[in-house]
Order: C-alpha cells, then structure tokens, then sequence
C-alpha cells in the first residue's frame, strides 16, 4: 500500500516536472537526478514499459540477423557458382572502364527493402561520379535503376536522366532466366554505346567492394578492336558461325550484357544480406547496451522511492513519539 | 540447319540472342526426365516489375511474371 | 591489393600464376589488370571526384591466364560453365568437341584462336579414354591462344537426364507449329523448336 501512495504522489507531481525531460536526464545522469529532484521521481512504470520496448527491438533484430544470415548462406552459393560466368568475358574482350564514349548508360543495382547498412547510398554515389565522369560535350549518360532503395535517392536529383526502373526482382530466386528477360528489355528500351553496371561485390561478410563493371556494344568493340589497345586482339580470333564478324559480335556482346548482370545482381544481394547482418547485429548490441542502462535506472528509481517511503514513516514514526 | 541469310532468321523476326538463347534454354528444360524437369523449372522462374520513364515521369508499371521467355 | 588476389573469392583451383612478359605485348587474355586497374580511369576519376575511391573493375578480380608457350601445350584446359554453376573448372583433357553453328568442331591443344558461337547440340570432353557428354541448348565458345577454352552454355544437361518421348513429342509439335505458323514470329519461335528438337533426337539416338 506504501507502493501504491507513492505511485499516486508521482503520478500527482507528473505534469508539474516535464516527463521526456527528466525520463531522457533520468537515463543520462541517473546520480544527479535523485538528489536534484528531492521529490519522488518519476514512476518505475515509465521505465518499465521503456525496457519492454528494447527488449523486443533486440528480438526482432536478432530474428531479423538470423535471417539474413540464412539468406546469405544460400545466395553465396549461387554467387559464386555465377562468378565463372563472366570471367571469359574479361579474358576475350578485356576490361575498359575508361573508354570514351557518346552515349552511356549507368545501370545502378540496389535492393528493394531497407535496413541493409549502407550499400546503397554507395552504389548510388558511385553512380553519380560515373555520371559525372563521362558527363563531356557530346557524351551523355543515363541511368537505369534496379531496385526500390536506389530509385528513391536517384530521383532526389537526377529525374531527367533515368530511362528505366525495375523492382520487384528477390520474389522467386534470382536466376538467369530472370536476368536475362532483364536485360533483354534494357536492350530493347535504351539506345548505348557502352553500359556500366554498378553494384556491391560481395568479398566477405563485412566486406562489400563497389565495382563497375562494362559492356561496350557491338560497333564500339569493332572500332576499339581496329583502334588496337586493350581489345585489339580480338581481329587475330577466328569467328566460326554466323556469315559476318559483326553478327557474331553482335549476339556476343548481348550475352555478355546478360552474363554480366546476372552476376552483378547476385552479388549485390549478397552483399545486401550481409550488411543486412551487420547493421541488425550492431542494432541488437545497440539495445542490449540501452537495456542495461534502463535497467540500472530502473533499480535506482526504485530503491530511491522505497528509501524515501522509508524515511517518512519513520520520520512520522519518531515525530509522533517524541 | 544454320541459314546462310546475312542475319538469323530469329533475328531479323525480331528477337534478341538473349530471347533466342532462352527459347531453347526452356525447350531443353522441358525435356528432362523427373526430377530434374521439376528442378530445373522451379529455379527458372521470372518475376519483375518495370515502369519506363519519359521525361522524369514514370509510366505506370507493367508486371512481368512466371513466363521465362 | 594482395589480399584481394590471394584471397579465396575465386572458386577455381589454384593453377601455376605466371606473371604478365613485360617485352612483348600480351594478349589480352593474359593481363588481369592488377593494383589500380585501369590506369586511364582512375586518373580521369581522380580528375573529376576526388573524394571518393574509384570503383573495382572486374579485371582486378581475376587471375592471371599464363602467356601463350612457344612449345605446343599437350593438355587443353578447359572452362566450362553454366549460369548456376561451373561444371569443369580448368580440367586438362585432351579434346572438346563442340557444337558450333556451322557444324561440329573439334578443339585440339594449340588450336587457332577462335570465338564459335554455338547452336543446340552435342558437346563431348575427351580425355584419354573418358568421354563426356553434354546436350547443350545454346552459347558461345572462346578459344585462346594459351590453350584454354571457354565454354559458357546456357543450359547444358548430360544425356541420360533426357526423356526421349518428350523429344519425340516435341518435335512432332513443333513440326506441326512451323507448318501452320502465320507470322514472322511465330515461324521463327516454330523454327527454334524444330532445330532444338531434332538436335536432342540426333544425340540420344546417334
């Protein structure tokens, strides 16, 4: 009954003393407050529902973690059974990011859903750099967008410029089928000379490497293959099917679009799985740090108002027999 | 079997390698025996969606789904 | 940038890594571009942003392919791979036949440098007496001049997981479609299959 008087002279005190105030002060300085205040302070009730909210952040991050690492486990797989798809590609054809060309087009990878670290603000920064590197008197760049998260901060600044977004991808597997029926329609929509995927790659759990990858159509491989330089071997290749070399080139250059990108997006999902558990771990030591403190708070409150209960009584106690 | 016109007959019907690849990607799949057709399907299955943009403003998107063409 | 080279992104297996000759201009199957990349692009990135590191490109994350010998190779090796995994990953063998559109062509050690666009067909991997066989749906074939073949296939089954009946039924269908198609489209879709399906019938019965 003690207890509950003193609940109701707190909750009485309340509105006189500015709750967030003292329950944000009361986290900080919990020694202060107790000797400032001199009046009950504020109830353990306050507390209590505060460290029932933590305590089911940290679950729901925690849960949130074991998913993604789960996740992880099977994309990696696939990740880097895709990884030898595209190194033929950059044995034969070579690796320019620095070819100049009239028209560009920045093919951004991001993720659809939230909470993934900061993957996609690096994908998309590294996309404007593109832009702006190429950006030249004659040369422009547009940008296609996979994923919610990148569209969003693309559109921020650079509405003009974006031809085509697709979301939606992570509903079934990503496959090649898939990919492919993506690039096809990038290639049938958008009109390049060179495309530059930007995506994350995936090193390790904590370690995701922004990485532009190139894909020169065909006209721009024959002209950089006649000019020599990095592709100039390729005249020395033989072409078996197909009447002309251009044609070959032609159905090459698709497939390496499609190849590409079905690696890059992989990747790039591999790499969202794993900041996704990055940042939900840090979350989850986050609020176990929080809980503690509330719970340190939360004791203190509460041996303050038994001392002081305490102290009146016997206070009382005394004045009645003296 | 290999035409002897300047471009393939897929092409100039208007698909891309990547469609003509598919096309036959699929063919194969559906002659596999059980387990691996119903394996092999399972995997390969698409779904997007994707909306053009003229002149900063998106058109409405259009779905694409559950036919790997 | 060690790190990144020895560390264990790559699934292949560890082959002998010979390092770029420096006198005579390699091929560009041989260089992987190391340290910075490509140089030009990192200076014309420096340039213009020169806060933010340049992106990788993917030459950094390759290995090294070894120069091409003067002495003829004995072994070819060979890379096949498919989207969802990489069946042969620098297998020795002896011979690679492949289905090109212009008809079966066999890969021997030192064979001309050549890029073969491949129609549905049979591809077989000799070694010694072993023969495997693959039906693959459609892709390309790169032959380097070190020796190594890529093959990279969109689809690529082993024989025995073929259903002949299918097959059969198949192609009776698609006949039929070819015979009674319309449109350009239509002809050419009737047309894939016809080919896909009379190739799968030639490998399982010849």
């Amino acid at each position: 009954m003690a207890m509950a008087v003193a609940r109701r002279e707190s909750r009485r005190l309340m509105p006189l003393v500015n709750p967030s105030v003292s329950i944000r002060s009361n986290l900080i300085s919990p020694n202060q407050e107790q000797v400032g205040l001199g009046v009950r302070s504020i109830s353990t009730q306050i507390v209590r529902n505060r460290m029932k909210s933590v305590k089911n952040i940290q679950k729901i991050t925690k849960a949130m973690k074991m998913v993604a690492a789960s996740k992880l486990r099977a994309i990696q797989v696939r990740a880097e059974n895709s990884r030898g798809l595209w190194q033929p590609f950059t044995a034969l054809l070579g690796d320019t990011p620095s070819v100049a060309v009239k028209k560009n087009v920045i093919v951004t990878v991001s993720s659809d859903k939230g909470l993934c670290g900061g993957i996609n603000s690096t994908s998309v920064k590294i996309s404007r750099a593109l832009h702006k590197v190429n950006a030249g008197p004659d040369a422009e760049s547009k940008y296609v967008i996979l994923g919610e998260k990148g569209k969003a901060q693309l559109i921020r600044d650079s509405k003009k410029d974006i031809v085509l977004t697709l979301t939606e991808l992570q509903k079934n597997f990503l496959n090649y089928t898939q990919i492919s029926v993506i690039a096809d329609d990038i290639l049938k929509n958008v009109e390049f000379d060179a495309l530059r995927i930007v995506f994350n790659k995936f090193q390790s759990v904590v370690s995701f490497l922004p990485t532009t990858a190139t894909v020169l159509s065909p006209e721009i491989v024959e002209r950089e293959s006649e000019a020599g330089g990095k592709i100039g071997d390729l005249d020395s290749y033989e072409i078996e099917g197909g009447e002309t070399k251009s044609e070959v080139l032609q159905n090459l250059t698709e497939f390496q679009f499609s190849c590409v990108m079905f690696n890059a997006v992989l990747e790039n999902a591999c790499s969202e799985q794993g900041a996704r558990m990055s940042a939900m771990d840090s979350s989850s030591r986050n609020a176990g740090d929080m809980l503690d403190k509330l719970t340190l708070a939360y004791n203190r409150t509460r041996q303050a108002s038994i001392t002081t209960e305490l102290s009146e009584i016997i206070s009382g106690a005394a004045a009645l027999e003296g | 079997m290999a035409s002897t016109a300047a471009v393939p007959f897929w092409r100039s019907a208007g698909m891309t390698y990547i469609t003509y690849s598919n096309i036959c990607a699929n063919l194969v799949r559906n002659c596999l025996k059980e387990p691996y057709k119903s394996e092999a399907i399972n995997r390969e299955k698409v779904h997007f969606s994707v909306s053009k943009w003229t002149d900063g403003k998106p058109e409405k998107p259009t779905i694409r789904s559950d036919t790997p063409e | 940038m060690l790190r990144q080279l020895t560390s264990r992104i790559l699934t292949k297996p560890t082959t002998p890594f010979f390092s770029a000759a420096a006198t005579r201009r390699p091929f560009s199957t041989e260089v992987a571009d190391t340290s910075t990349g490509d140089e030009t692009f990192v200076e014309q990135w420096k340039k213009v942003i020169p806060n933010i590191d340049p992106p990788k490109t993917p030459s950094q994350y390759m290995k090294t392919r070894p120069p091409t010998p003067n002495v003829l190779p004995t072994k070819l090796t060979v890379n096949f791979v498919l989207p969802y995994a990489s069946e042969l990953s620098q297998k020795e063998v002896d011979m690679v036949i492949v289905p090109a559109t212009t008809g079966q062509m066999g890969i021997l050690p030192g064979h001309v440098p050549t890029i073969a666009e491949l129609k549905p067909g049979l591809l077989s991997v000799h070694e010694g007496n072993d023969v495997k066989k693959y039906f693959i749906s459609s892709g390309f074939a790169f032959i380097h001049p070190n020796s190594y073949a890529d093959i990279l296939a969109v689809e690529a089954v082993p024989l025995d997981r073929l259903d002949q009946a299918q097959v059969q039924k198949g192609l009776s269908e698609f006949t039929q479609k070819l015979s009674s198609a319309s449109t350009d489209a239509e002809k050419a879709e009737a047309q894939i299959g016809v080919d896909v399906h009379s190739a799968l019938n030639f490998a399982l019965t010849g």
